[in-house]
């Protein structure tokens, strides 16, 4: 459903842009994205500052709990330093992509402001499609793999959009990791593209 | 680096400010920025006259940013777990 929403505000954006329609309340927006990003990402520390549980299941784990945010964040690295490679584009940029681990909105709108509006499309879209395909791919990963591998698709979003899904085909357990590395990935996204971006 | 700082605000707010019954508000909050973040994104790139030029090649390139980096990750999460989670589940049997 919010996958839904957000795809419907990507289309609306586009045919307001394409229109040459003039909204004042919603050029008022456009000219203050900065203060809305800021709102955001306020409201993403609040969420993460709410997961009072977390810190207790660190010290049971003990450091074997980065294990999955570490492949999760490798993982992405790797295969969009590959992909640069493939595309011939600039190795910062294909790495802040990937970057998004999943978190399609917040590497979408980022990398449009620190890069440029292809390349926060390209984000966009991949870390859309990341998610989308994580439903898919999870009952799989559960039957053929293991039940921590379910995580590692669904990157910065198993905290919240797929976690329900991870909660259906692994374990309570699976689920308390998986809200862990959600944490971590939402922790790290913005200082990984924003490193990315700036070693351009 | 503002986005960083805004976000470990959010955090000390959430830890000790925050009450746990604004969950549900809070995570409207973050709906309606992103959506509104995204209406701006999508109606900067509509404005922009080479963007519908460029559409095919972006969603190949999305395509491969999607699916690259979805694998290598499935796969390394996959060897880390199996050498070193899973003896934690056989230690802890024995």
């Amino acid at each position: 459903m919010i996958v839904l929403v957000m795809i419907l505000a990507l289309i609306l954006g586009l045919f307001y842009g394409m229109s040459g329609a003039e909204l004042p309340p919603l050029n008022a927006i456009i000219e203050n994205k900065d203060i809305v990003l800021y709102v955001l990402m306020f409201s993403v520390g609040i969420s993460i500052g709410m997961q009072k549980g977390i810190f207790s299941k660190i010290k049971e784990y003990h450091v074997k709990i980065f294990i999955i945010p570490i492949g999760v964040i490798i993982g992405s690295i790797l295969g969009g330093f590959i992909c640069s490679l493939i595309l011939k584009m600039p190795i910062g940029y294909g790495t802040a992509i990937a970057s998004g681990l999943g978190w399609y909105s917040l590497a979408g709108v980022t990398l449009s402001e620190l890069a440029t509006a292809e390349i926060g499309s390209i984000a966009f879209m991949s870390n859309l499609m990341r998610e989308m395909f994580s439903f898919m791919i999870i009952p799989f990963l559960a039957i053929h793999f293991n039940h921590y591998t379910c995580i590692a698709p669904a990157g910065a979003t198993s905290e919240d959009t797929t976690l329900p899904i991870i909660l259906k085909y692994t374990n309570e357990e699976t689920v308390v990791l998986s809200v862990f590395n959600g944490v971590i990935c939402s922790f790290m996204v913005p200082i990984l593209i924003s490193f990315f971006i700036n070693i351009m | 680096m503002d986005v960083l700082i805004v976000m470990c605000f959010g955090i000390l707010a959430g830890r000790f400010l925050v009450p746990n019954r604004a969950k549900k508000e809070n995570e409207f909050i973050s709906l309606a920025c992103t959506f509104l973040l995204i209406l701006s994104m999508g109606a900067t790139l509509g404005k922009d006259q080479n963007f519908m030029s460029n559409l095919s090649s972006l969603g190949l390139s999305s395509l491969l940013f999607f699916f690259i980096p979805t694998v290598l990750s499935i796969l390394i999460v996959y060897v880390l777990t199996k050498k070193f989670m899973e003896k934690r589940d056989n230690s802890q049997e024995k």
